[in-house]
Protein backbone atom coordinates (compact mmCIF):
# COMPACT_ATOMS: atom_id res chain seq x y z
CA UNK A 1 0.00 0.00 0.00
CA UNK A 2 1.36 3.95 -0.77
CA UNK A 3 2.82 5.37 2.19
CA UNK A 4 0.13 7.87 1.85
CA UNK A 5 -2.52 5.72 1.57
CA UNK A 6 -1.52 3.61 5.29
CA UNK A 7 -0.53 7.43 6.53
CA UNK A 8 -4.05 9.01 5.51
CA UNK A 9 -6.27 5.34 6.62
CA UNK A 10 -4.15 6.20 10.47
CA UNK A 11 -5.37 10.29 10.18
CA UNK A 12 -9.12 8.92 9.04
CA UNK A 13 -8.91 5.92 12.01
CA UNK A 14 -10.35 7.64 14.77
CA UNK A 15 -13.00 9.36 13.46
CA UNK A 16 -13.96 6.21 11.19
CA UNK A 17 -14.39 4.22 14.24
CA UNK A 18 -16.27 6.90 16.12
CA UNK A 19 -18.55 6.86 13.60
CA UNK A 20 -18.87 3.31 12.93
CA UNK A 21 -19.58 2.43 16.46
CA UNK A 22 -22.39 5.52 16.39
CA UNK A 23 -23.70 3.94 13.67
CA UNK A 24 -23.29 0.39 15.36
CA UNK A 25 -25.34 1.69 18.45
CA UNK A 26 -28.13 3.45 16.47
CA UNK A 27 -29.03 0.25 14.38
CA UNK A 28 -28.94 -2.47 16.98
CA UNK A 29 -31.28 0.03 19.46
CA UNK A 30 -33.75 0.68 16.37
CA UNK A 31 -33.84 -2.85 14.60
CA UNK A 32 -34.05 -4.09 18.25
CA UNK A 33 -37.61 -2.48 18.46
CA UNK A 34 -38.67 -4.52 15.74
CA UNK A 35 -39.46 -6.95 17.97
CA UNK A 36 -42.05 -5.23 19.94
CA UNK A 37 -43.50 -3.85 16.76
CA UNK A 38 -43.92 -7.49 15.17
CA UNK A 39 -45.41 -8.76 18.64
CA UNK A 40 -48.03 -5.83 18.87
CA UNK A 41 -48.12 -4.43 15.35
CA UNK A 42 -52.10 -2.97 16.40
CA UNK A 43 -50.67 -0.50 18.53
CA UNK A 44 -47.22 0.12 16.97
CA UNK A 45 -48.35 1.14 13.63
CA UNK A 46 -51.55 3.30 14.20
CA UNK A 47 -49.93 5.00 16.90
CA UNK A 48 -46.52 5.85 14.87
CA UNK A 49 -49.25 7.47 11.87
CA UNK A 50 -51.03 9.03 14.52
CA UNK A 51 -48.04 10.93 16.37
CA UNK A 52 -46.69 12.30 13.17
CA UNK A 53 -48.51 15.29 10.91
CA UNK A 54 -48.18 14.80 7.44
CA UNK A 55 -45.31 17.04 5.87
CA UNK A 56 -42.89 14.95 8.58
CA UNK A 57 -44.77 11.91 7.66
CA UNK A 58 -43.54 12.56 4.39
CA UNK A 59 -39.94 13.16 5.45
CA UNK A 60 -39.80 10.03 7.22
CA UNK A 61 -40.82 8.45 3.53
CA UNK A 62 -44.46 7.72 4.38
CA UNK A 63 -44.51 5.89 7.48
CA UNK A 64 -46.78 3.33 5.49
CA UNK A 65 -46.59 -0.38 6.02
CA UNK A 66 -44.58 0.70 8.81
CA UNK A 67 -45.23 -2.83 10.80
CA UNK A 68 -44.15 -5.10 8.43
CA UNK A 69 -40.48 -6.36 8.80
CA UNK A 70 -39.27 -4.55 5.20
CA UNK A 71 -41.67 -1.32 5.68
CA UNK A 72 -40.06 -0.94 9.66
CA UNK A 73 -36.55 -1.62 8.08
CA UNK A 74 -36.84 0.91 5.47
CA UNK A 75 -38.43 3.66 7.36
CA UNK A 76 -36.82 3.68 10.34
CA UNK A 77 -32.88 2.64 9.39
CA UNK A 78 -32.85 3.15 5.44
CA UNK A 79 -34.63 6.47 5.07
CA UNK A 80 -33.50 9.06 7.06
CA UNK A 81 -30.62 8.48 9.87
CA UNK A 82 -28.41 5.46 8.43
CA UNK A 83 -28.02 7.59 5.16
CA UNK A 84 -27.74 11.00 7.12
CA UNK A 85 -25.03 9.28 9.59
CA UNK A 86 -23.15 7.67 6.88
CA UNK A 87 -23.51 11.22 4.53
CA UNK A 88 -21.75 13.30 7.67
CA UNK A 89 -19.50 10.65 8.47
CA UNK A 90 -18.03 10.84 4.38
CA UNK A 91 -18.06 14.65 4.55
CA UNK A 92 -16.21 14.48 7.60
CA UNK A 93 -13.65 12.37 5.69
CA UNK A 94 -13.88 14.60 2.32
CA UNK A 95 -12.83 17.36 4.50
CA UNK A 96 -9.92 15.32 6.17
CA UNK A 97 -8.67 14.68 3.07
CA UNK A 98 -6.94 18.14 1.70
CA UNK A 99 -9.16 21.53 3.05
CA UNK A 100 -8.99 20.58 6.88
CA UNK A 101 -5.01 19.75 6.77
CA UNK A 102 -4.80 22.73 3.91
CA UNK A 103 -6.53 25.67 6.57
CA UNK A 104 -3.99 24.12 9.85
CA UNK A 105 -0.73 23.82 7.24
CA UNK A 106 -0.60 20.49 7.29
CA UNK A 107 -0.81 20.34 3.95
CA UNK A 108 2.08 21.71 2.91
CA UNK A 109 4.58 19.33 3.97
CA UNK A 110 2.56 16.26 2.04
CA UNK A 111 2.52 18.34 -1.33
CA UNK A 112 5.71 19.18 -1.35
CA UNK A 113 6.85 15.02 -1.12
CA UNK A 114 7.53 13.46 -4.79
CA UNK A 115 4.35 13.35 -5.34
CA UNK A 116 1.79 14.35 -7.98
CA UNK A 117 -0.99 16.54 -6.93
CA UNK A 118 -3.32 14.33 -8.42
CA UNK A 119 -1.91 11.11 -7.00
CA UNK A 120 -1.66 13.11 -3.77
CA UNK A 121 -5.24 13.80 -3.92
CA UNK A 122 -6.31 9.91 -5.13
CA UNK A 123 -4.66 8.51 -2.66
CA UNK A 124 -5.90 10.79 -0.12
CA UNK A 125 -9.19 9.72 -1.90
CA UNK A 126 -8.56 5.86 -1.88
CA UNK A 127 -7.53 5.98 1.77
CA UNK A 128 -11.37 7.13 2.45
CA UNK A 129 -12.88 4.67 0.09
CA UNK A 130 -11.51 1.75 1.69
CA UNK A 131 -12.17 3.34 5.29
CA UNK A 132 -15.75 3.86 4.10
CA UNK A 133 -15.98 0.63 2.55
CA UNK A 134 -14.91 -0.83 5.89
CA UNK A 135 -17.09 0.83 7.84
CA UNK A 136 -20.05 -0.06 5.55
CA UNK A 137 -19.47 -3.70 5.54
CA UNK A 138 -19.11 -3.86 9.05
CA UNK A 139 -22.17 -2.03 9.72
CA UNK A 140 -24.09 -4.50 7.09
CA UNK A 141 -23.61 -7.58 8.79
CA UNK A 142 -24.75 -5.80 12.18
CA UNK A 143 -27.85 -4.96 10.34
CA UNK A 144 -28.12 -8.40 8.75
CA UNK A 145 -27.24 -10.25 11.56
CA UNK A 146 -29.74 -8.11 14.16
CA UNK A 147 -32.43 -8.06 11.30
CA UNK A 148 -32.39 -12.19 11.38
CA UNK A 149 -32.30 -12.25 15.23
CA UNK A 150 -35.14 -9.83 15.51
CA UNK A 151 -36.82 -11.82 12.37
CA UNK A 152 -37.60 -8.62 10.20
CA UNK A 153 -37.94 -11.03 7.22
CA UNK A 154 -35.89 -8.88 5.03
CA UNK A 155 -33.55 -11.26 3.25
CA UNK A 156 -29.92 -10.46 3.27
CA UNK A 157 -29.31 -9.59 -0.84
CA UNK A 158 -32.15 -6.69 0.18
CA UNK A 159 -30.61 -5.33 3.12
CA UNK A 160 -26.92 -5.62 0.86
CA UNK A 161 -28.85 -3.34 -1.83
CA UNK A 162 -30.06 -0.88 0.68
CA UNK A 163 -26.75 -0.77 2.18
CA UNK A 164 -25.12 -0.32 -1.14
CA UNK A 165 -27.18 2.35 -1.47
CA UNK A 166 -26.00 4.22 1.43
CA UNK A 167 -22.58 3.63 0.44
CA UNK A 168 -23.14 5.27 -2.87
CA UNK A 169 -24.88 8.35 -0.84
CA UNK A 170 -22.06 8.56 1.44
CA UNK A 171 -19.88 8.70 -1.13
CA UNK A 172 -21.24 10.95 -3.24
CA UNK A 173 -21.18 13.54 -0.65
CA UNK A 174 -18.03 13.10 0.97
CA UNK A 175 -15.98 13.07 -2.90
CA UNK A 176 -18.25 16.43 -3.28
CA UNK A 177 -17.01 17.92 0.37
CA UNK A 178 -13.11 16.26 -1.14
CA UNK A 179 -14.07 18.29 -4.27
CA UNK A 180 -14.91 22.26 -3.14
CA UNK A 181 -12.05 21.79 -0.64
CA UNK A 182 -9.91 20.48 -3.32
CA UNK A 183 -10.79 23.18 -5.62
CA UNK A 184 -10.78 25.77 -2.55
CA UNK A 185 -9.25 25.20 -0.03
CA UNK A 186 -12.11 26.12 2.73
CA UNK A 187 -13.36 23.52 5.06
CA UNK A 188 -15.95 25.38 5.78
CA UNK A 189 -17.45 26.26 2.06
CA UNK A 190 -17.19 22.72 1.31
CA UNK A 191 -19.15 20.92 4.27
CA UNK A 192 -21.58 24.34 3.79
CA UNK A 193 -22.04 23.10 -0.01
CA UNK A 194 -22.65 19.39 0.89
CA UNK A 195 -24.86 19.91 4.47
CA UNK A 196 -27.03 22.12 1.84
CA UNK A 197 -27.18 20.14 -1.06
CA UNK A 198 -28.00 16.89 1.54
CA UNK A 199 -30.35 18.76 3.20
CA UNK A 200 -31.95 20.38 0.02
CA UNK A 201 -31.71 16.91 -2.04
CA UNK A 202 -33.91 14.92 0.46
CA UNK A 203 -36.52 17.34 1.00
CA UNK A 204 -36.81 17.91 -2.78
CA UNK A 205 -37.98 13.76 -3.04
CA UNK A 206 -39.59 13.74 0.07
CA UNK A 207 -42.25 17.04 1.08
CA UNK A 208 -41.03 18.25 -2.08
CA UNK A 209 -42.35 15.77 -4.35
CA UNK A 210 -45.81 16.98 -4.77
CA UNK A 211 -44.69 20.38 -5.47
CA UNK A 212 -44.71 20.51 -9.01
CA UNK A 213 -42.81 23.67 -9.06
CA UNK A 214 -39.73 22.02 -7.58
CA UNK A 215 -40.49 18.41 -8.34
CA UNK A 216 -37.87 18.56 -11.29
CA UNK A 217 -35.29 19.31 -8.66
CA UNK A 218 -35.30 15.81 -7.65
CA UNK A 219 -32.81 14.46 -10.90
CA UNK A 220 -30.46 16.96 -9.00
CA UNK A 221 -31.27 15.09 -5.67
CA UNK A 222 -29.02 12.03 -5.04
CA UNK A 223 -31.47 10.56 -2.76
CA UNK A 224 -33.52 10.44 -5.85
CA UNK A 225 -31.26 7.72 -7.36
CA UNK A 226 -31.39 5.79 -3.97
CA UNK A 227 -35.04 6.22 -2.74
CA UNK A 228 -36.68 5.27 -6.03
CA UNK A 229 -35.67 2.02 -6.45
CA UNK A 230 -37.02 0.82 -3.22
CA UNK A 231 -33.79 -1.14 -2.53
CA UNK A 232 -35.24 -2.85 0.53
CA UNK A 233 -38.13 -4.13 -1.73
CA UNK A 234 -36.51 -4.77 -4.71
CA UNK A 235 -33.33 -5.40 -4.40
CA UNK A 236 -30.36 -3.00 -6.25
CA UNK A 237 -31.38 -0.40 -8.26
CA UNK A 238 -28.63 -0.90 -10.74
CA UNK A 239 -29.35 1.73 -13.36
CA UNK A 240 -30.18 4.50 -10.31
CA UNK A 241 -27.00 3.17 -8.25
CA UNK A 242 -24.36 3.75 -11.82
CA UNK A 243 -25.98 7.31 -12.22
CA UNK A 244 -25.04 8.17 -8.16
CA UNK A 245 -20.94 6.26 -9.12
CA UNK A 246 -20.83 8.27 -12.35
CA UNK A 247 -21.40 11.44 -10.32
CA UNK A 248 -18.75 10.71 -8.07
CA UNK A 249 -16.27 10.09 -10.15
CA UNK A 250 -16.97 13.22 -12.30
CA UNK A 251 -16.66 14.61 -8.76
CA UNK A 252 -13.83 12.78 -8.17
CA UNK A 253 -11.84 14.12 -11.56
CA UNK A 254 -12.79 17.66 -10.97
CA UNK A 255 -11.63 17.35 -7.32
CA UNK A 256 -8.14 16.32 -8.83
CA UNK A 257 -7.81 18.42 -11.67
CA UNK A 258 -8.98 22.09 -9.75
CA UNK A 259 -6.22 20.96 -7.01
CA UNK A 260 -3.21 20.36 -9.65
CA UNK A 261 -4.32 24.21 -10.65
CA UNK A 262 -4.26 25.66 -7.63
CA UNK A 263 -1.68 27.38 -5.06
CA UNK A 264 -2.07 25.73 -1.54
CA UNK A 265 -2.11 27.19 1.55
CA UNK A 266 -2.84 30.86 0.76
CA UNK B 1 29.52 29.36 -15.16
CA UNK B 2 30.94 26.47 -13.97
CA UNK B 3 29.49 24.35 -16.99
CA UNK B 4 26.86 22.71 -14.10
CA UNK B 5 23.42 23.59 -14.28
CA UNK B 6 22.47 26.48 -11.63
CA UNK B 7 20.31 24.39 -8.86
CA UNK B 8 18.30 27.79 -8.80
CA UNK B 9 17.23 29.92 -11.93
CA UNK B 10 14.50 32.02 -11.32
CA UNK B 11 13.86 34.95 -14.41
CA UNK B 12 11.28 37.51 -13.87
CA UNK B 13 9.76 35.08 -11.14
CA UNK B 14 6.58 36.78 -10.05
CA UNK B 15 3.78 36.30 -7.49
CA UNK B 16 0.64 38.46 -6.79
CA UNK B 17 -2.18 37.28 -4.25
CA UNK B 18 -4.69 39.02 -5.95
CA UNK B 19 -3.69 43.06 -5.92
CA UNK B 20 -1.42 41.96 -3.05
CA UNK B 21 2.72 41.83 -4.23
CA UNK B 22 4.25 38.62 -3.01
CA UNK B 23 7.47 38.62 -5.05
CA UNK B 24 8.13 40.92 -8.25
CA UNK B 25 10.62 40.05 -10.85
CA UNK B 26 12.86 37.98 -8.75
CA UNK B 27 15.97 36.76 -11.45
CA UNK B 28 18.58 34.49 -9.08
CA UNK B 29 20.93 31.54 -9.64
CA UNK B 30 22.17 29.56 -6.97
CA UNK B 31 25.03 27.31 -7.90
CA UNK B 32 25.62 24.03 -6.93
CA UNK B 33 27.61 23.82 -3.36
CA UNK B 34 26.54 27.40 -2.23
CA UNK B 35 24.95 27.66 1.02
CA UNK B 36 22.47 30.75 0.10
CA UNK B 37 21.15 33.59 2.73
CA UNK B 38 18.00 34.87 1.39
CA UNK B 39 17.05 37.86 3.81
CA UNK B 40 14.68 40.20 4.58
CA UNK B 41 11.96 41.32 7.47
CA UNK B 42 8.92 39.52 7.88
CA UNK B 43 6.81 40.16 4.87
CA UNK B 44 9.46 40.72 2.29
CA UNK B 45 8.84 37.79 0.19
CA UNK B 46 10.57 34.96 1.25
CA UNK B 47 8.60 32.45 1.72
CA UNK B 48 6.78 33.39 -1.37
CA UNK B 49 9.71 32.52 -3.03
CA UNK B 50 10.31 29.09 -1.39
CA UNK B 51 6.77 28.00 -2.31
CA UNK B 52 7.19 29.22 -5.85
CA UNK B 53 10.60 26.75 -5.96
CA UNK B 54 8.12 23.68 -4.24
CA UNK B 55 5.69 24.12 -6.51
CA UNK B 56 2.96 24.66 -3.47
CA UNK B 57 2.09 28.42 -5.40
CA UNK B 58 2.46 29.34 -8.90
CA UNK B 59 4.10 31.87 -10.56
CA UNK B 60 1.81 34.48 -11.89
CA UNK B 61 4.53 35.46 -14.31
CA UNK B 62 8.04 34.49 -14.96
CA UNK B 63 9.74 31.42 -14.84
CA UNK B 64 12.12 29.39 -12.45
CA UNK B 65 13.74 25.63 -12.70
CA UNK B 66 15.17 23.75 -9.30
CA UNK B 67 17.72 21.38 -10.11
CA UNK B 68 17.35 21.91 -13.84
CA UNK B 69 13.98 20.93 -14.23
CA UNK B 70 10.27 22.32 -14.01
CA UNK B 71 9.41 22.69 -10.43
CA UNK B 72 5.97 20.82 -11.03
CA UNK B 73 8.16 17.91 -11.79
CA UNK B 74 7.57 15.42 -8.45
CA UNK B 75 10.80 14.31 -9.15
CA UNK B 76 12.45 17.49 -8.40
CA UNK B 77 11.04 17.17 -5.16
CA UNK B 78 12.55 14.11 -4.11
CA UNK B 79 15.54 15.74 -4.05
CA UNK B 80 14.75 18.16 -2.28
CA UNK B 81 14.81 18.56 1.43
CA UNK B 82 12.44 21.39 2.81
CA UNK B 83 11.61 23.11 6.49
CA UNK B 84 8.66 25.02 5.89
CA UNK B 85 8.69 28.74 7.90
CA UNK B 86 5.17 27.74 9.49
CA UNK B 87 5.79 24.02 9.78
CA UNK B 88 2.73 23.16 11.56
CA UNK B 89 2.71 19.08 13.08
CA UNK B 90 -0.45 18.11 14.86
CA UNK B 91 -2.48 15.31 16.06
CA UNK B 92 -2.00 12.52 18.55
CA UNK B 93 0.45 10.48 16.00
CA UNK B 94 3.83 10.35 17.46
CA UNK B 95 6.82 11.99 15.79
CA UNK B 96 8.63 9.41 14.91
CA UNK B 97 5.78 7.45 13.04
CA UNK B 98 5.37 10.45 10.77
CA UNK B 99 9.01 10.61 10.15
CA UNK B 100 8.50 7.42 9.14
CA UNK B 101 5.56 8.14 7.24
CA UNK B 102 7.46 10.84 5.39
CA UNK B 103 10.42 8.38 4.96
CA UNK B 104 8.39 6.08 3.10
CA UNK B 105 6.66 8.34 0.82
CA UNK B 106 10.49 9.87 -0.38
CA UNK B 107 10.97 5.73 -1.10
CA UNK B 108 12.83 4.47 1.91
CA UNK B 109 15.06 6.05 4.70
CA UNK B 110 16.77 4.10 6.80
CA UNK B 111 15.65 4.11 10.84
CA UNK B 112 19.02 4.33 11.94
CA UNK B 113 19.67 7.89 10.03
CA UNK B 114 16.44 9.07 11.41
CA UNK B 115 17.45 8.29 15.22
CA UNK B 116 20.88 9.52 14.39
CA UNK B 117 19.95 13.21 13.51
CA UNK B 118 17.55 12.76 16.25
CA UNK B 119 19.88 11.93 18.67
CA UNK B 120 22.26 15.03 17.29
CA UNK B 121 19.42 17.39 17.80
CA UNK B 122 18.17 15.93 21.10
CA UNK B 123 14.89 15.44 19.67
CA UNK B 124 12.41 12.86 21.59
CA UNK B 125 10.25 11.17 18.64
CA UNK B 126 8.09 9.54 20.87
CA UNK B 127 6.37 12.52 21.80
CA UNK B 128 2.31 13.00 19.87
CA UNK B 129 2.94 15.49 17.62
CA UNK B 130 0.43 18.19 18.82
CA UNK B 131 2.21 18.37 22.03
CA UNK B 132 5.62 18.91 20.96
CA UNK B 133 7.15 22.31 21.94
CA UNK B 134 7.77 24.79 19.13
CA UNK B 135 11.68 23.76 19.52
CA UNK B 136 11.21 20.54 19.12
CA UNK B 137 8.63 20.93 16.41
CA UNK B 138 11.41 23.04 14.17
CA UNK B 139 13.70 19.72 15.26
CA UNK B 140 11.44 17.28 13.37
CA UNK B 141 11.18 19.66 10.60
CA UNK B 142 14.80 19.67 10.40
CA UNK B 143 15.14 15.90 10.71
CA UNK B 144 12.59 15.19 7.76
CA UNK B 145 14.27 17.76 5.48
CA UNK B 146 18.09 16.27 6.19
CA UNK B 147 17.24 12.79 6.46
CA UNK B 148 17.28 11.91 2.99
CA UNK B 149 20.76 13.38 2.34
CA UNK B 150 19.05 15.96 -0.29
CA UNK B 151 21.07 17.25 -2.85
CA UNK B 152 19.24 20.40 -2.38
CA UNK B 153 18.20 21.99 1.36
CA UNK B 154 15.57 24.79 1.24
CA UNK B 155 14.91 26.03 4.86
CA UNK B 156 12.43 28.76 5.49
CA UNK B 157 13.84 30.38 9.08
CA UNK B 158 15.24 27.04 10.45
CA UNK B 159 16.57 28.37 13.17
CA UNK B 160 13.43 30.27 14.86
CA UNK B 161 12.18 28.68 17.85
CA UNK B 162 15.49 26.53 18.17
CA UNK B 163 17.83 27.44 21.21
CA UNK B 164 21.45 28.26 21.35
CA UNK B 165 23.04 24.82 21.31
CA UNK B 166 20.58 23.66 18.75
CA UNK B 167 21.48 26.00 16.58
CA UNK B 168 24.66 25.92 16.59
CA UNK B 169 24.56 21.73 15.75
CA UNK B 170 21.98 23.23 13.30
CA UNK B 171 24.64 25.50 11.48
CA UNK B 172 27.34 22.32 11.34
CA UNK B 173 24.44 20.43 9.54
CA UNK B 174 24.73 22.91 7.24
CA UNK B 175 28.21 23.05 6.91
CA UNK B 176 28.28 19.14 6.29
CA UNK B 177 26.04 19.60 3.66
CA UNK B 178 27.98 22.11 1.86
CA UNK B 179 31.57 20.11 2.30
CA UNK B 180 29.41 17.30 0.58
CA UNK B 181 28.71 19.32 -2.01
CA UNK B 182 24.94 19.99 -2.09
CA UNK B 183 23.16 23.33 -2.15
CA UNK B 184 21.59 25.09 0.75
CA UNK B 185 18.54 27.99 0.69
CA UNK B 186 17.82 29.36 3.85
CA UNK B 187 15.97 32.13 4.70
CA UNK B 188 16.04 34.47 7.65
CA UNK B 189 15.08 37.98 8.97
CA UNK B 190 18.14 38.08 10.88
CA UNK B 191 21.50 38.28 9.44
CA UNK B 192 23.71 36.90 12.15
CA UNK B 193 21.31 33.48 11.93
CA UNK B 194 23.08 32.77 8.45
CA UNK B 195 25.85 35.10 7.97
CA UNK B 196 28.54 32.54 9.45
CA UNK B 197 27.37 29.12 6.80
CA UNK B 198 26.53 31.35 3.88
CA UNK B 199 28.33 31.99 1.03
CA UNK B 200 26.22 34.35 -0.82
CA UNK B 201 23.14 36.32 0.85
CA UNK B 202 20.00 37.94 -0.92
CA UNK B 203 18.49 40.42 0.76
CA UNK B 204 14.75 40.67 -0.65
CA UNK B 205 12.57 43.72 0.40
CA UNK B 206 8.97 44.39 -0.20
CA UNK B 207 8.94 41.53 -2.79
CA UNK B 208 12.17 42.79 -4.53
CA UNK B 209 15.23 41.57 -4.86
CA UNK B 210 17.48 44.43 -3.79
CA UNK B 211 21.33 43.14 -3.54
CA UNK B 212 23.12 40.06 -3.88
CA UNK B 213 25.84 40.07 -2.10
CA UNK B 214 29.12 37.96 -0.81
CA UNK B 215 28.72 37.36 2.78
CA UNK B 216 32.59 38.73 3.10
CA UNK B 217 31.52 41.90 0.96
CA UNK B 218 28.42 42.29 3.06
CA UNK B 219 30.26 42.36 6.31
CA UNK B 220 32.49 44.73 5.00
CA UNK B 221 29.56 47.26 4.39
CA UNK B 222 27.66 46.18 7.22
CA UNK B 223 26.95 49.20 9.98
CA UNK B 224 28.52 47.98 13.57
CA UNK B 225 27.64 49.91 17.08
CA UNK B 226 30.49 49.62 18.96
CA UNK B 227 31.10 50.81 22.63
CA UNK B 228 34.40 51.40 23.76
CA UNK B 229 35.35 51.97 27.54
CA UNK B 230 38.98 53.92 28.79
CA UNK B 231 40.08 53.54 32.32
CA UNK B 232 40.11 57.20 32.34
CA UNK B 233 38.03 59.78 30.29
CA UNK B 234 39.15 60.50 26.64
CA UNK B 235 39.54 63.76 24.46
CA UNK B 236 36.26 63.34 22.11
CA UNK B 237 38.43 65.13 19.49
CA UNK B 238 40.79 61.91 19.74
CA UNK B 239 37.92 59.98 17.48
CA UNK B 240 36.15 62.86 15.05
CA UNK B 241 36.58 62.35 11.91
CA UNK B 242 37.20 59.53 11.29
CA UNK B 243 36.50 57.20 8.00
CA UNK B 244 33.19 55.45 8.75
CA UNK B 245 32.62 56.37 11.93
CA UNK B 246 29.44 57.99 12.45
CA UNK B 247 27.07 58.85 15.67
CA UNK B 248 29.85 59.75 17.96
CA UNK B 249 29.20 60.03 21.24
CA UNK B 250 31.74 60.75 23.72
CA UNK B 251 31.34 61.54 26.98
CA UNK B 252 33.66 60.90 29.86
CA UNK B 253 35.33 57.13 29.83
CA UNK B 254 33.21 56.38 27.37
CA UNK B 255 32.91 56.38 23.46
CA UNK B 256 29.73 55.02 21.45
CA UNK B 257 29.50 55.49 17.30
CA UNK B 258 28.38 53.01 14.62
CA UNK B 259 31.26 52.22 12.20
CA UNK B 260 30.89 51.47 8.30
CA UNK B 261 32.80 48.26 7.17
CA UNK B 262 35.74 48.07 8.47
CA UNK B 263 36.58 48.91 12.22
CA UNK B 264 40.32 49.48 11.37
CA UNK B 265 40.57 53.34 12.02
CA UNK B 266 38.23 53.06 15.15
CA UNK B 267 40.64 50.54 16.87
CA UNK B 268 43.80 52.68 15.81
CA UNK B 269 42.51 55.65 17.49
CA UNK B 270 41.49 53.72 20.53
CA UNK B 271 45.32 52.04 20.78
CA UNK B 272 46.25 54.85 22.01
CA UNK B 273 44.25 55.04 25.37
CA UNK B 274 43.73 52.34 27.95
CA UNK B 275 40.80 50.05 26.43
CA UNK B 276 39.07 48.28 29.23
CA UNK B 277 36.30 47.36 28.01
CA UNK B 278 35.21 46.92 24.21
CA UNK B 279 31.28 45.54 22.95
CA UNK B 280 30.37 45.36 19.60
CA UNK B 281 27.22 44.48 18.76
CA UNK B 282 26.52 42.05 15.98
CA UNK B 283 25.26 44.27 12.69
CA UNK B 284 21.66 43.74 12.01
CA UNK B 285 19.97 43.38 8.64
CA UNK B 286 17.79 46.69 9.60
CA UNK B 287 20.65 48.83 9.83
CA UNK B 288 22.09 47.76 6.26
CA UNK B 289 19.02 48.73 5.15
CA UNK B 290 18.89 51.74 6.38
CA UNK B 291 22.76 52.20 5.51
CA UNK B 292 22.17 51.08 2.04
CA UNK B 293 19.03 50.83 0.04
CA UNK B 294 17.71 54.33 1.73
CA UNK B 295 17.98 56.15 -1.08
CA UNK B 296 14.31 56.52 -3.11
CA UNK B 297 13.49 53.17 -2.88
CA UNK B 298 13.09 53.78 1.18
CA UNK B 299 10.96 56.57 0.19
CA UNK B 300 8.65 54.50 -1.80
CA UNK B 301 8.39 52.32 0.17
CA UNK B 302 7.23 54.21 3.01
CA UNK B 303 4.75 56.16 1.28
CA UNK B 304 3.65 52.86 -0.38
CA UNK B 305 3.27 51.59 3.32
CA UNK B 306 1.51 54.41 4.15
CA UNK B 307 -1.41 54.58 1.83
CA UNK B 308 -4.48 53.30 2.81
CA UNK B 309 -4.88 49.38 1.94
N1 LIG C 1 -1.69 33.79 1.19
C1 LIG C 1 -1.46 35.09 1.05
N2 LIG C 1 -2.46 35.93 0.71
C2 LIG C 1 -2.23 37.25 0.56
N3 LIG C 1 -1.05 37.84 0.75
C3 LIG C 1 -0.02 37.06 1.10
C4 LIG C 1 -0.17 35.66 1.28
N4 LIG C 1 1.02 35.14 1.62
C5 LIG C 1 1.88 36.19 1.67
N5 LIG C 1 1.25 37.33 1.36
C6 LIG C 1 1.86 38.66 1.29
O1 LIG C 1 2.99 38.60 0.47
C7 LIG C 1 4.05 39.34 1.04
C8 LIG C 1 5.25 38.43 1.25
O2 LIG C 1 4.93 37.46 2.22
P1 LIG C 1 5.91 36.28 2.59
O3 LIG C 1 6.45 35.69 1.35
O4 LIG C 1 5.20 35.38 3.52
O5 LIG C 1 7.07 37.07 3.36
P2 LIG C 1 8.19 36.54 4.34
O6 LIG C 1 8.28 35.07 4.26
O7 LIG C 1 9.42 37.23 3.85
O8 LIG C 1 7.82 37.00 5.71
C9 LIG C 1 3.51 39.93 2.33
O9 LIG C 1 3.09 41.24 2.06
C10 LIG C 1 2.35 39.08 2.65
O10 LIG C 1 1.37 39.80 3.35
MG1 LIG D 1 8.12 33.72 5.87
Amino acid sequence: MPALVAQSLREYRRMLIGWTIGISVFMSIYIGIYANIKESPEVYGPAALAKYPGALKDLMGGLADFTSGPGFLQSVVYQLFVPMLFIACACGIGNRAIAQPEESGLLELTVTLPIERVRLLLQRFGAGLLGLLAAVALTYLLAWAIATNVGVGVPADRILAAHTGVFLLALFFGTLTLAVGAATGRKGLASAVAGVWTIGGYAVVTIGQNVSAISWLKWVSPFHYYLEGKPIYQGFPVGDYLVLAGATAVLLLTAALAFDRRDVGV
Amino acid sequence: MNGMTAVVEAEGLTKFYGQRRGLEDLDLAIQPGEVFGYLGPNGSGKTTTIRLLLDVIRPTRGRATVLGLDPGDAKVRARIGYLPGELALAGRERAGQYLRFLADARGGVAQARIDELAERLEADLSVPMGKLSKGNKQKVGLIQAFMHRPEFLILDEPTSGLDPLVQQEFLAMVREVRADGRTVLMSSHVLAEVEHVSDRVGIVRSGRLVAVEEVAALREKAVRRVELHFDAPVPPEAFEGLPGVRDLRAAGASVTCTIDGRPDALIKAAARFTVVHLVSAEPDLEEIFLTYYSGEEDQHARVGSAKPA
